[in-house]
């Protein structure tokens, strides 16, 4: 059943990708004017113009242009930069671990927070904990989510003068403390906004297992509270918290390009907006690509172990 | 990350659909909500008479500190905070409440024909939706807009497009329930035509969803349009845009880091009024459609 549930789901994502590349491949034509023309510059020539349409085989048919651009796409060739002449996938390449890093930090973050505030919040729906988590997640929700790197960046960066105001990639593994100091504050940035939306999936996921019979049986028998906390109702609510830490992770593969900017950070978010600036389309037709095809297989790692995890889910 | 939304059955029938608006009035939250973007719309409406200064003049030395003349300070080139920030909540509002509408009639549209039909225009028309749904949100506004040539209009298209999907997907949940109810079964029965069961029986049954979902979107897209704005991409300078101001800001944080601030403030108070109006709604039509976050 899950087998047969698993090819589906399959079938989906190759319909979902197919469309995909179908949209990104079309967005060059989408261009006011023709692609060349806006490759080449307005003051191009007509020789230059007929030099672009050559080198990006804008002579051939469409059916044929797609076909090659998308067999390149499965070959692992996603053409190369209009501006630096570098392969897209080794643009790609440079951008995945720094952008990797700043996920993981900010995630680690999120869930630091959110966990603990989220069972809190569901095991004493009337504390004082319970309310300021709730008033968190909706005042930290209402502001624009790269706002608070400007915040974090006026207090360690100028006020207490601690963390360096703009962010390099340094690798963790050849410089911890570096990696640390430069990721701080961008994965902070986006841990804290994490957690706000993560805090109230937590909450309710916990609350709904507490209210479960089970919960009232292993209390009778004289559970400790945190035991029931942590063993009973968390591990159950586990599947809904993961499946939103999931898709928040997926957002974080090119989402977080405003926040990348305000601290200069070199992630695929900036990767993209800096080719969409300079109109460098094999750039940014790559890396959409890639930022869909990795959202559209993380989607389905998740339902797919959802569905595996879990027996009481239908899979049909 | 765009809103997230839970499609609840839709249980509307119109009777109960007239008293909405009188529950949202004895939600408070709704009611505050509702009083508070009234006050905002009319102090964007009004901005040209209410601004006490030029919003482009320069009125000022650079970064002047708050004081009767400036009640929330000068920007970088000495021009009144306050008039700013009011053309800036006309433009965000003018955003929020198009790109809103654009969203619902195409995504209301396509659930409708998708939810009906069925069969692989259905599929097609989902999983076309699952494509705009896998790129965050903020970075296909970014190259749409970019596509476009930049500008209001073209961010406004751009937010719009991102929005699409969750109308086509809450109106394709809610028309796949309605149209096996009886009601719509004695109208088929009656020999009522194709257009007429589709537009006067299914689709004002199934706008309960959309209605809230509509203050939602205004409330992400204030936040998408501060975003896009602060990448430049939105209207060009010198107007004012809430987004650029917290460029600006963040560009002068060391002389005047109140600026940024500042701004921040109008834009989480615009977006709490919507939020504050669309939990009112969600009440009052019984729905649970909640916003997720706005990763920018």
């Amino acid at each position: 059943m899950i087998l047969s549930y698993l090819v589906r789901r399959l079938g989906q994502l190759a319909l979902v990708l197919f469309i995909g590349s179908v949209a990104v491949w079309i967005m060059i034509y989408a261009v006011p004017g023709s692609p060349e023309l806006a490759i080449a510059g307005p003051d191009a020539t007509a020789e230059q113009l007929a030099a672009v349409r050559e080198r990006l085989g804008l002579d051939r048919p469409l059916p044929v242009q797609y076909l090659s651009w998308v067999g390149g796409v499965l070959t692992g060739d996603l053409g190369s930069s209009l501006a630096s002449g570098k392969a897209v996938t080794e643009l790609l390449g440079q951008r995945i671990p720094a952008t990797f890093q700043l996920i993981v930090f900010a995630v680690v973050i999120g869930l630091v927070i959110a966990l603990p505030a989220g069972v809190f919040a569901a095991w004493r729906p009337r504390s004082l904990t319970a309310r300021a988590a709730g008033i968190y997640q909706v005042v930290l929700l209402a502001f624009p989510s790269f706002w608070l790197g400007i915040i974090l960046i006026w207090l360690f960066g100028l006020h207490f003068r601690v963390l360096p105001t703009m962010s390099n990639y340094v690798p963790f593994m050849a410089d911890p403390v570096g990696a640390f100091r430069n990721t701080l504050l961008p994965a902070l940035t986006l841990g804290l906004f994490m957690a706000a939306v993560l805090v109230r999936f937590v909450r309710s996921a916990v609350s709904e297992e507490l209210a479960k019979p089970h919960i009232r049986a292993v209390r009778a028998k004289g559970a400790s509270e945190g035991n029931i906390l942590i063993n009973h109702a968390l591990r159950n609510a586990a599947l809904p918290i993961v499946t939103i830490v999931g898709l928040q992770l997926g957002a974080f593969i090119g989402g977080a390009v405003v926040t990348e900017s305000v601290f200069n950070y070199p992630g695929i978010g900036r990767l993209v907006f800096v080719a969409v600036s300079t109109r460098d389309y094999p750039v940014v037709q790559g890396v959409l690509m890639f930022v869909v095809f990795s959202f559209a297989v993380i989607n389905m790692a998740v339902d797919v172990i959802y569905a595996a995890l879990d027996p009481r889910i239908k899979v049909n | 990350m765009t809103a997230e939304a839970h499609a609840a059955p839709p249980e509307l029938a119109p009777s109960k659909r007239r008293g909405a608006w009188r529950r949202l009035a004895e939600t408070p939250i709704g009611l505050a909500g509702a009083i508070a973007l009234l006050g905002l719309a009319l102090m964007a409406l009004l901005a040209p008479w209410i601004a006490p200064y030029d919003p482009l003049a320069q009125t000022s030395l650079s970064f002047e500190p708050i004081s009767a003349k400036h009640i929330l300070g000068s920007d970088e080139l000495g021009r009144d905070i306050f008039s700013r920030i009011l053309f800036g909540l006309r433009l965000s509002l003018l955003t929020a409440v198009s790109t809103s509408l654009l969203a619902a009639i195409a995504g209301i549209a396509i659930g409708l024909v998708a939810g009906y039909f069925g069969g692989w225009l259905d599929g097609l028309a989902m999983r076309l939706m699952d494509v705009i749904l896998s790129v965050p949100a903020i970075l296909l506004a970014i190259v749409l807009v970019a596509i476009m040539g930049g500008g209001l209009v073209p961010l406004i298209i751009a937010i719009a497009i991102v929005a699409v999907p969750t109308f086509a997907r809450l109106t394709r949940a809610s028309v796949l329930t309605i149209k096996e109810r009886e009601f719509v079964a004695a109208q088929r029965a009656a020999g009522a035509s194709m257009p007429d069961i589709v537009l006067r029986t299914i689709l004002p049954n199934s706008l309960g969803p959309a209605v809230v979902q509509l203050v939602i979107t205004a409330s992400t897209a204030v936040l998408t349009e501060s975003g896009l704005n602060f990448l430049g991409l939105g209207v060009a300078p010198p107007n004012a845009s809430l987004g650029s101001m917290l460029a600006a800001g963040n560009e002068n944080l060391f002389v005047s880091p109140i600026y940024p601030v500042i701004v921040g403030f109008a834009i989480a108070i615009l977006v709490a009024a919507f939020d504050a109006f669309g939990v009112g709604l969600q009440r009052a039509y019984g729905t649970t459609v909640s916003r997720g976050g706005v990763l920018a």
